[in-house]
């Protein structure tokens, strides 16, 4: 079944006879999109707890306990079940299953795409932009909330409970959104144009991964109607086995936005290994490309373990098994295994991608070819093997054998080798450098700067002595804060800034991309790095009261915090601004790029590139004498080549 | 294959379709691989969780009694799976020998198996002996059954899409052997076929495992 050139609205099937569009793909309001989703998935919900108090209601655990669990349960699995047959996601799988061929999903042209399931990886990638956004913009309200407690030892706002379960719903909606801030984004958006591809490999599963981490979004902020969740984002039993409905929110929203990880991994990975232009071997794959890669094998590999786990929490709720009761036979050690084999994975599938779009930034703005390219490459793949080795640091003082200690001790410093190769390509890049100090590349160097205090501060932690006087406190707090945000969320603001003139061909503006960059690294550095003395000096985390003497520290970091804050707003009305209010056309290459993706038409076609093509050589060699030609891209014998000296334009 | 998004006036080269199908081809292949490592990670978790209650044997209740899961339900369930799994390998191997009516049969049963196995499956968690919470043992036994669950719908849903698209195939193509043929469509379904056997090797192996685990150790 192919598209008719002629009228977009019919499609011909095998045999050449006009076919109708069905009913699910027209455009306007009957058809499938977003407003369906949320019917469906409303009635999906009402349905599932109906369904679950019919079958459970009379049980012993339930009668009269004013709570099923099985019903909330349910509740939201079926929730999450209309949502997808509400958005179009399942009409594939349900046509295959019919032995019809599907449908195609259309297209739409205009900005109600937006809102239904795009097959088009460019789509994909603006969607998760607003989705991680919106993830980030309400997780950073939490954080206001969170410090905001934390102004006053003695002055409350919040009661203790409702304060643990802002903190655990802050950690655990941030940690969702971090994991795919950039696989996301820029990794569906960019991939394909960076290897020279006109596709992913499985746009379908692309699109589910984005319409399922939307549910779970919504799954896990059910948890805040439910009552909340008191356990801190790791969710530890017992104290998961003893919390109430909103424990059934985090452990589903998990599983779901773990399916929703699987599936974007797994797309990304099989695109990278099969869908690479011709010429494009793997010592010329874009250092980003490599990231990406490093992170979609820990993404399908580790994230079933946390969705196995989700569901073992979910059945001792439901079924009631005794997975983590140690009463019964169980174990909560069990979970925090478990968890943390997913867990640490999870931390460089949040660093990794940050250093890949780093490394694209640095050549770009030094003129220089990048620095041991092939050393970061491999540093990247070192770190996503070793990081499946070192799980067990994270119960250095939660009763793991001692004698195991030492093992992971040096398994974790071991990963600090790979982490600095990778560090030191960008240390050589920027050597002798003559920098172009425009906003992606300041974010990319504050990104070095607070990786640098993060990374350090984490070889002490991965020293049990340390480890042991410093755990659970605001050190700890601190040091996670200056990795992730100080390192991904920086990245990400690098790569936004970089990327958003091809994606939506405006360029953003640069005096308020100034105000924002310098707000948000002074004011990120306030907040969080009082947080090393506050933690050294004994400050327990997610306990909303504290010594009095450590009032001013505090009230300190709050401060900065609500600023930094700010810094976002700004962010969010330079957005505006730039894109909607006084737009500014972007030049098709406006950093003098040579990666694939800048040398395609802007705005990028629908099918990438006029002609699939020819790579010859990797995309660093900046100012380099006689530097080869990086693509042949069969258009009129156009070559994609460096310029000799960092006055020349660049790719011509 | 044909669900790129292209734009209405734009064409592509014969070598440019061609480098698109190898690469949907090794797609299938690839993604076939990687499913089944994603799904060992997610089995391994059973077998961790299994594996560390035992050994923790926490208040002596690993499994008290020594009490096991119907064993005659064990047996039908797991010979059903390797039978599915067996004639899913064997259709294979006769589909590249020219065979496929042979291997629509053996899908068929295949199919008829697995989809067995899962009923059994799932009458088999209302004869338990023993509570879901009642000790290590009987919680992992019900995580298990829900994997397997699990497990075999996706191992029938495959089965079945690819039996049900052999049959498009003669609709679509035409022919005697539409499977067999050069079209770029029977290109991919034998990518997908061999995929999809894979996939129920493993499930017939890792069902063994299971069982031994579950039902005789």
């Amino acid at each position: 079944m192919t598209m008719s050139a002629e009228r977009p609205d019919v499609v011909t099937g095998g045999a050449g006879s006009p076919a109708r569009v069905p009913w699910t793909q027209r455009r306007g309001w009957i058809s499938q999109h977003v407003g369906t989703a949320l019917v469906l998935g409303l009635v999906g919900y009402l349905f599932g707890h109906w369904l679950g108090n019919t079958i459970t209601g009379g049980y012993a655990n339930n009668l009269n306990s004013g709570q099923n669990s099985t019903a909330d349960f349910f509740a939201l699995l079926f929730m999450v079940v209309g949502w997808l047959l509400g958005i179009g996601a399942l009409n594939y799988p349900i046509a295959k299953l019919a032995g019809r061929r599907p449908a195609k999903e259309l297209d739409v042209e205009g900005w109600s795409k937006y809102f239904r399931y795009s097959t088009n990886h460019k789509t994909v990638g603006l969607q998760y932009i607003v989705g991680v956004l919106l993830f980030m913009f309400t997780g950073g309200l939490l954080a206001m909330a969170i410090r905001t407690e934390l102004l006053s030892p003695t002055t409350h706002f919040f009661s203790a409970s409702t304060y643990i379960k802002i903190v655990s719903e802050h950690g655990t909606v941030m940690m969702m959104m971090a994991t795919s801030i950039i696989i996301g984004p820029l990794g569906n958006y960019l991939v394909p144009l960076m290897i020279g591809s006109r596709r992913m490999a499985f746009p379908r599963i692309e699109a589910f991964s984005f319409w399922i981490f939307v549910a779970g979004y919504m799954v896990i902020f059910s948890a805040l109607p439910f009552g909340g969740f008191p356990t801190g984002w790791t969710g530890y039993a017992p104290l998961q086995t003893q919390a109430g409905p909103g424990m059934i929110s985090y452990l589903f929203g998990f599983a779901v936005i773990g399916l929703g990880m699987m599936a974007a991994g797994f797309n990304i990975a099989i695109t990278i290994i099969n869908y690479r232009a011709p010429g494009m071997t793997w010592s010329r794959v874009p250092i980003f490309v490599w990231s990406i890669l490093a992170t979609a094998a820990l993404l399908t590999l580790a994230t079933p373990t946390l969705f196995a786990a989700g569901l073992f929490g979910l059945l001792d709720k439901t079924a009631q098994t005794a997975f983590y009761v140690t009463e019964h036979g169980g174990s909560s050690y069990l979970w925090e295994n478990l968890f943390w084999f997913f867990g640490h994975p999870e931390v460089y599938i949040m660093a990794l991608p940050g250093f890949g779009i780093v490394g694209e930034i640095l050549p770009v703005f030094t003129r220089k070819p990048l620095f041991a390219y092939k050393v970061g490459a491999a540093g990247m793949i070192g770190v996503s093997l070793l990081s499946f080795f070192v799980w067990q640091h994270h119960l250095f003082q939660s009763g793991i054998n001692p004698d195991m200690r030492p093992l992971f001790m040096l398994t974790t410093e071991l990963i600090s080798i790979p982490t600095g190769f990778i560090y030191l390509v960008g240390m050589g890049t920027l050597y002798k450098a003559k920098i172009r100090f425009e906003i992606p590349m300041l974010f990319a160097m504050a990104l070095y700067f607070n990786f640098l205090i993060g990374g350090v501060t984490g070889v002490f932690l991965s020293d049990v002595p340390v480890n042991v006087t410093v755990h659970g406190g605001f050190f700890v707090l601190s040091h996670f804060h200056y990795t992730i945000m100080g390192g991904l969320l920086f990245a990400f603001m690098a790569g936004l800034y970089y990327w958003l003139p091809k994606m939506t061909g405006r360029m953003m503006n640069k005096k308020i991309g100034l105000w924002h960059f310098w707000t948000m690294f002074i004011f990120f550095n306030l907040t969080f790095f009082p947080m090393f003395i506050i933690g050294l000096l004994g400050q327990p985390r997610r306990v909303f009261t504290y010594a009095k003497n450590l009032q001013g520290l505090n009230d300190f970091s709050s401060v900065s915090a609500f600023l930094l804050g700010v810094s976002f707003l700004i962010f969010f009305f330079n957005l505006v601004w730039s894109l909607y209010i006084n737009p500014k056309k972007a030049p098709a290459n406006p950093w003098e790029s040579l990666g694939l993706e800048w040398q395609t038409a802007s705005p990028v076609p629908a099918h990438n590139f006029d002609r699939i093509p020819v790579i010859l050589s990797d995309p660093y060699h900046y100012s380099e004498e006689n530097a080869p030609a990086v693509a042949d891209l069969g258009e009129d014998d156009r070559l994609v080549r460096a310029a000799t000296t960092p006055d020349d334009t660049g790719a011509a | 294959m044909s669900d790129v998004t292209k734009s209405a006036d734009f064409t592509s080269t014969p070598e440019e379709d061609e480098f698109e199908l190898r690469a949907h081809i090794g797609s299938v292949w690839s993604g076939g691989r990687l499913f089944i490592g994603m799904y060992t990670f997610l089995l391994a978790s059973l077998a961790f969780a299994y594996f560390y209650l035992r050994s923790s044997n926490n208040g002596l209740l690993w499994r008290p009694n020594h009490v096991t899961a119907p064993t005659a339900y064990g047996w039908t369930i797991i010979s059903l799976t390797v039978l599915a799994s067996v004639m899913a390998i064997y259709g294979k191997w006769r589909f590249r020998k020219g065979g496929v009516v042979d291997w629509q049969v053996a899908g068929w049963t295949a199919l008829f198996g697995a989809v067995l196995a899962l009923v059994m499956q799932i009458w088999e968690l209302t004869a338990l002996p023993f509570y879901p919470g009642s000790s290590g043992y009987a919680s992992t036994f019900i995580g298990f059954s829900v994997i397997n669950i699990a497990t075999l719908v996706v191992g029938a849903y495959w089965l079945e899409t690819t039996l049900a698209r052999s049959l498009r195939l003669h609709r679509e193509i035409g022919g005697v052997q539409p499977e067999l043929s050069a079209h770029a469509e029977a290109q991919s379904f034998r990518a997908n076929v061999a995929a999809m056997t894979y996939f129920w090797g493993f499930v017939g192996l890792s069902g063994f495992l299971f069982f031994a685990m579950f039902y005789l150790l």
